[in-house]
């Protein structure tokens, strides 16, 4: 069905000059440049770390938010950006995991850690179900089934009174030992660390290597006996899970768990922010995840304090309208998202030279790049 | 008729009076999204918002540019109302593929869904920035409602419109498949490639399938906006899309019998479960959401090809 300029496109990554790429893997950046990089990442770390401190504290909570999304822009790239399956309806796995950790909290009074794991086995087995269902399906099938299946969450599933609360929803107290909102932030900034080590793993194990190889053609990589069916419910799964948790950390950070907080509209943000971020691309999409997170404020503090145009006259309400024409912007002239226009920043960041990418393909850091596009 | 049969009864036709108006929405909606999809393979997330942003236009035109004002009743200002929201849907339509889809031509299908999607969440983000996200009032084309014989159910004149309506542009479409343009689009629908060696212009006919798929969304947008008689920001995508969808696909995706057909059903179908939830009194929220998701992973697991899809 597609005969599309993708083939060419990898048969010229597989043959780059010779010269070239033993160019690129013997480069070592000089002492000045380690010590710079260093010096660099050092910094970043601080401020990273030190941000919860740093802001205003009525935005703690947002800083809590960018790390809840961007676990979740990981999770939507496992599937989209490794796996190759579109995903419209995160929101639903993101609220199965924010409604079992609640129901965890609240009915079952279980302690905060096992809610999270709770919650993790829920996004799975939420996973699992929809992961049977992309076995047969492919495509724009499995495109229509997600959405439906998110819209079937938000407005069934997570109305069952005795398992989610109903319309006034579900409470999920914090951790008592994670108990203020500064805590929490740190809190959910360490899950976000957890989930970059365990992306980066992932992209270098064999199971993520195998589930790459899916992406770029089932057939072949049938044919090279990787477990095509095995794979992609694995896939699936490790999605659930991420999402399950990032549902999690996200109930508590309001500490209350209601349906309309888990609806289309979201799905539709996290698929934009994934690519926006630019797909198959982890520090790509943690990005553009953190953008969307802020956004909505960003816009309406600008709109407050800054007098001019086109402050004067963007609110916090124009914030979709931003988030569709960034998307539109990224599949027809983008398609490596942040991460690409980033590139040559991520690249020196990464101990390698400070170089514009050539060409189509986009960042290699992850495996992404154009082939990646959802 | 007395009792349990006779309420059963009555219970069956009021699901078929409000089936067959919601149905016909539904229909309208999955026309425009088979059309395009026969044509060019994309399924388009758009066409609710081909509806919406036309039945506004409508709407500003007969407040004279001032929505807070009550529209006049006049039928004869609707009609010339729904004639421009039609131009100005097939022109959107027509925009939509010159400005976006075609430029994705060589990326993947669902790459493309992805663009109507952004499509779809760029028109709804414009209509809260310039109309607010509340509801207006909408007129219909005829009001009022009559009862049908024999039964305590009444049914709404705007019903007997819609499907007058309908039945007018599913002929219209047939017809059209008829002459020499109409049998170039199913050409091109077959085999873009040969088509193009046997002259036809393909660029073209896609152009003219998404135009027509806008024209078929304001029609809908207009209609649908009189079931509820009132139009709010993203109306059509929010409660026509997602079942015009599960239709399409359960009347076999390129099939306009089908898509009709299988709105129809669809429409049946969330009023029936509605029904039997409350007559049961389940404890099931959301009835015509679970519907639509069950009918939507039973056609695509037992029968992909949908009722009349020829092809796989």
């Amino acid at each position: 069905m597609t005969t599309t300029d993708q083939p060419t496109e990898t048969h010229e990554q597989v043959e780059p000059p010779v010269a070239f790429e033993a160019d690129e893997a013997d480069w070592r950046p000089s002492r000045e440049g380690v010590i710079a990089r260093l010096v660099a990442l050092g910094a970043l770390v601080v401020v990273i770390v030190a941000i919860p401190h740093l802001v205003d504290d009525v935005y703690v909570n947002l800083v809590s938010r960018v790390a809840v999304y961007g676990i979740v822009a990981l999770s939507m790239n496992v599937l989209v950006g490794y796996a190759g399956q579109v995903s419209l309806g995160h929101a639903a796995f993101f609220g199965v995991g924010a409604f079992g950790s609640a129901y965890g909290l609240a009915e079952m009074d279980v302690p905060w850690p096992a809610a999270v794991v709770l919650a993790a086995i829920t996004g799975a087995v939420g996973a699992i179900v929809l992961g049977a269902v992309a076995l047969r399906l492919q495509g724009l099938y499995l495109a229509l089934v997600t959405i439906s299946y998110g819209l079937f969450a938000e407005r069934t599933m997570f109305n069952i009174r005795s398992l989610t609360g109903g319309g006034a929803g579900q409470e999920a107290p914090r951790p008592s030992f994670f108990e203020s909102d500064v805590q929490y932030a740190y809190l959910c900034l360490g899950f976000l660390a957890l989930a970059l080590l365990f992306d980066w793993r992932l992209v270098s194990s064999r199971s993520g290597r195998s589930i790459q190889a899916l992406r770029d053609d089932e057939r072949v990589a049938a044919s090279w006996g990787v477990n095509v069916t095995g794979y992609k419910l694995l896939a699936f799964i490790i999605s659930g899970v991420l999402a399950g948790i990032a549902g999690a950390l996200f109930a508590s950070i309001n500490q209350v768990a209601v349906a309309p907080d888990f609806g289309f509209s979201l799905s539709l943000t996290f698929l934009v922010m994934t690519v926006v971020g630019g797909i198959g691309n982890r520090w790509g999409v943690v990005l553009g995840g953190a953008l969307f997170a802020v956004l909505p404020t960003l816009l309406d503090r600008a709109h407050e304090n800054f007098h001019f145009f086109p402050f004067s006259i963007i609110e916090a309400t124009w914030e979709p309208a931003i988030g569709a024409l960034l998307l539109l912007l990224t599949l027809i002239s983008f398609p490596g998202g942040l991460a690409q226009q980033l590139g040559p920043v991520l690249g020196w960041l990464q101990f390698r030279k400070f170089a514009v990418d050539h060409g189509d393909a986009g960042p290699a850091t992850a495996g992404g790049g154009m082939g990646a596009r959802p | 008729m007395t009792g349990f049969i006779g309420g059963f009864v009555e219970g069956f036709v009021e699901v078929l009076v409000f089936g067959l108006q919601d149905g016909a929405i539904i229909a309208f909606v999955g026309l425009g999204i088979a059309l395009v999809f026969k044509a060019t393979r994309i399924i388009n997330f758009g066409q609710g918002e081909l509806g919406t942003v036309p039945a506004f236009a409508a709407l500003l035109m007969m407040s004279s540019f001032d929505l807070d004002r009550t529209v006049s009743d006049s039928t004869f200002v609707l009609i010339v109302a729904t004639l421009l929201a039609v131009a100005l849907g097939a022109g959107l339509g027509v925009l939509m593929n010159v400005i976006v889809v075609r430029r994705l031509a060589s990326a993947s299908p669902v790459t493309s869904l992805v663009a109507t999607a952004g499509v779809m969440l760029l028109l709804v983000a414009i209509q809260v920035i310039a109309f607010e996200p509340r509801g207006r009032s909408f007129p219909r084309f005829i009001d009022g409602k009559f009862g049908i014989p024999g039964f305590d159910v009444e049914m709404a004149w705007h019903t007997v419109v819609i499907i007058a309506v309908l039945a007018a542009s599913a002929a219209a479409l047939a017809l059209f498949f008829r002459t020499p343009p109409g049998v170039a689009l199913l050409a091109t629908a077959q085999d873009p490639f040969a088509a193009e060696l046997q002259g036809v212009p393909v660029a073209r006919m896609r152009t003219l399938a998404w135009g027509a798929a806008g024209a078929l969304g304001a029609l809908g947008g207009v209609l649908g906006a009189g079931v509820f008689e009132n139009l709010s920001p993203g109306l059509m995508t929010s409660t026509f899309l997602i079942p015009a969808f599960t239709g399409v696909v359960l009347g076999g995706i390129t099939s306009m019998v089908g898509a009709v057909v299988g709105g129809l059903a669809i429409g049946f179908i969330t009023n029936g479960a509605n029904k039997l939830v409350a007559v049961f009194e389940l404890d099931v929220p959301g009835p015509p959401f679970a519907a639509t998701f069950v009918v939507l992973l039973l056609v695509l697991l037992f029968r992909p090809r949908g009722l009349f899809g020829q092809e796989a």
